[in-house]
């Protein structure tokens, strides 16, 4: 009688162990020294009581320019329902109209990050997003080959809206520093064909390049 | 018997009626279907509200259809006139003008009308039955393991019963026969077993304490649960959103910067549900509501989804990290994806396919330098390594086939740890 206590007590144990463990590991494990590996400096991501805001990661000083970077645009965002600054912006003249191949393809990688998402690899506004419809996004993004309206459009209205967004597009002034958007937008006017590409005017080295 | 026939009359052309006109409207909804993803859905959708309002029923809020088709083709002068509905919407929706479609006819916007009418019905039902469909698949796994377990243990118990009873029955076997038999020594006392056990323990032990000890420090398959439930799955891998879209840092600086909220909101100030994609599980099992989860961001973006802008001071996301080497190893992101072409499934395993992400390595120094030693350089259309002139000689002559990080001075001891 009492082994065959014995027997059933290991046995649920066992059986609560099983039972009990999951394989989801939801905290770090244990570190041997931590002095040797949390960093005693704040780190990037950290709280940090020294600023206001308690961050670490600050951006850069209001009225300064990072080295290497382009002059700021003197067009400061719209109220919400204006569009006297969208309509100024027509006045930017693109600074990075002639694309080296080297630039293109670069520029080319960042379309393909940033745009196409919604615009489409082909700039036909079928992005996975869209889909025609069949995609998450709940408004078809803008053709911007193939619509007269974006065919149309100068590029510091498009340098407008990449850099304070609108509709329903966000800003990408966090992701594309202004070279970088000022080069897409030169690369969307080459692919609607209103900008001959420097450097190589060969289409057909262009073309392969989208489809790769 | 006249009237009857009469009647049956009028019926079949009743229906000849209907039927014509059914079709004269899929015909026009087909050709108004073009026009509203053409012209409008850029701003509107017809059972949400996005940049303008849904236009489900919107036939019935105007109630002059002319206005509707003077709005479309100039939606200032109709505000001008001071139409009501007209200035109402305009002040509804922060006075941003609706385009002016000045192309568009009565018939188009009459077939733009009769797709709005018909296929909004058709679009909400395909919405609604996707994401209803799968939740049997998942389960099915874990329960055949736990029933395996199961069946092992009835086994084992039956296995032991029985060689209890074949001990006894020998016992009274031999009792019957005659022979005396030794007191049989209990099991706990034998040494044979005592020993066995002993060397089992230490075996178990010592494995255990050896893998615990190098495991200090190292989170493999650590998997934090985070603010939000994001999945990479969904945005990675469903709707392909590049890595570097979010994480564009990780090509140009030491860190893959956490994505700020602005960049949520560049999708999500247009995608305020979760309707299409499959159901979502966190990694314990427990469903998660896609639609709730993307509310929290609007909470830290400070957006109201209603009113269309940000109406309070946002809050940053505190999201935990995972992926964390001690602070006496330097490690670089922008050298890895940028200089050395990795990609970043190489070290973050399949990203695209974790709903919850989870440390895919352990992260040591050994998994580190196993990589350097076995990685060739694409020395190739790379201009960062054109510094190494001698090893491109020697690869044009074909000296040697290919340069491995460690030929480079990707295990010296000063490149990480200084």
């Amino acid at each position: 009688m009492k082994r065959l206590t014995f027997v059933f007590c290991g046995l649920t144990t066992l059986l609560l162990a099983v039972v009990g463990c999951s394989d989801v590991k939801r905290t770090r494990g244990k570190v041997y020294m931590p002095d040797m590996s949390d960093s005693r400096a704040y780190e990037t991501y950290s709280t940090n009581p020294v600023f206001a805001d308690g961050r670490t990661s600050q951006g850069p000083v209001a009225g300064t320019v990072k080295r290497g970077d382009e002059y700021p645009v003197h067009i400061e965002m719209d109220a919400m329902g204006d569009t006297a600054n969208y309509y100024a912006s027509n006045q930017l003249p693109n600074p990075f109209t002639s694309l080296t191949a080297d630039q293109l393809k670069e520029t080319e990688r960042l379309y393909l990050i940033n745009c196409a998402i919604c615009h489409g690899a082909k700039l036909d506004g079928n992005g996975p997003l869209w889909k025609d419809g069949e995609g998450p996004f709940p408004a078809k993004p803008a053709a911007l080959v193939g619509d007269s309206k974006y065919e149309s459009m100068s590029d510091g209205q498009m340098f407008y809206s990449v850099t304070y967004g609108k509709n329903l597009m966000g800003s990408y002034a966090s992701q594309l520093n202004a070279k970088q958007r000022w080069m897409v937008i030169s690369y969307i006017k080459i692919k609607q064909g209103k900008l001959k590409p420097a450097g190589n005017a060969d289409t057909t080295v262009v073309a392969s390049a989208v489809i790769k | 018997m006249n009237q009857t026939r009469k009647i049956a009359q009028q019926l079949y052309s009743a229906l000849i009626f209907t039927a014509l006109l059914t079709v004269s409207q899929l015909v026009q909804s087909q050709d108004g279907k073009a026009l509203f993803n053409q012209k409008c859905a850029s701003c509107h959708a017809i059972d949400k509200q996005l940049v303008g309002p849904a236009l489900k029923g919107v036939e019935d809020r105007w109630d002059d259809k002319k206005m509707i088709y003077e709005w479309v083709r100039n939606s200032a002068s109709v505000i001008k006139k001071g139409y009501p509905r007209a200035v109402a919407v305009y002040a509804e929706y922060n006075k941003v003008q609706m385009t002016a479609f000045p192309e568009l006819k009565d018939q188009d916007i009459d077939a733009i009308l009769g797709y709005i009418n018909t296929g909004g019905a058709k679009a909400a039902v395909a919405g609604t039955s996707t994401a209803s469909e799968d939740a049997a698949g998942t389960e099915s796994e874990s329960d055949s393991n736990f029933l395996y377990g199961i069946l092992t243990l009835i086994l084992a118990v039956i296995a032991l019963i029985l060689l209890q009873v074949n001990s006894n029955l020998r016992k009274i076997a031999d009792e019957t026969e005659g022979f005396k038999t030794a007191e049989p020594i209990p099991f706990y006392r034998n040494k044979a077993y005592i020993a066995i056990l002993v060397i089992i323990l230490f075996l178990v032990g010592g494995f255990y304490t050896f893998q615990g000890a190098q495991g200090l420090g190292r989170s493999k398959n650590y998997q934090p649960e985070q603010p939000i439930f994001y999945s990479h799955t969904v945005h990675a891998g469903i709707n392909q959103v590049n890595c570097l879209y979010c994480h564009g840092g990780a090509q140009e600086s030491k860190h893959a910067n956490i994505p700020s909220v602005n960049i949520c909101m560049n999708c999500h100030m247009g995608i305020n549900e979760y309707a299409k994609g499959p159901k979502l599980y966190r990694a314990d099992g427990s469903s998660v509501d896609g639609t709730a989860e993307i509310q929290k961001i609007y909470k830290y973006a400070g957006w109201d989804p209603a009113a269309k802008k940000y109406t309070s001071k946002g809050k940053a996301i505190e999201w935990v990290r995972i992926h964390n080497l001690p602070d006496h190893v330097y490690f670089n992101h922008s050298q890895h994806v940028n200089a050395g072409k990795q990609q970043c499934q190489t070290c973050h395993g399949e990203i695209q396919k974790m709903d919850e992400v989870f440390q895919f390595t352990d992260l040591s120094m050994g998994w580190c330098v196993n990589c350097h030693r076995e990685t060739k350089v694409q020395f190739t259309e790379n201009k960062f390594y054109s510094i190494y002139e001698k090893f491109h000689e020697d690869l044009k002559n074909k000296k040697m086939d290919s340069v491995t990080v460690e030929k480079i001075g990707g295990t010296e001891c000063q490149k990480c740890h200084y």
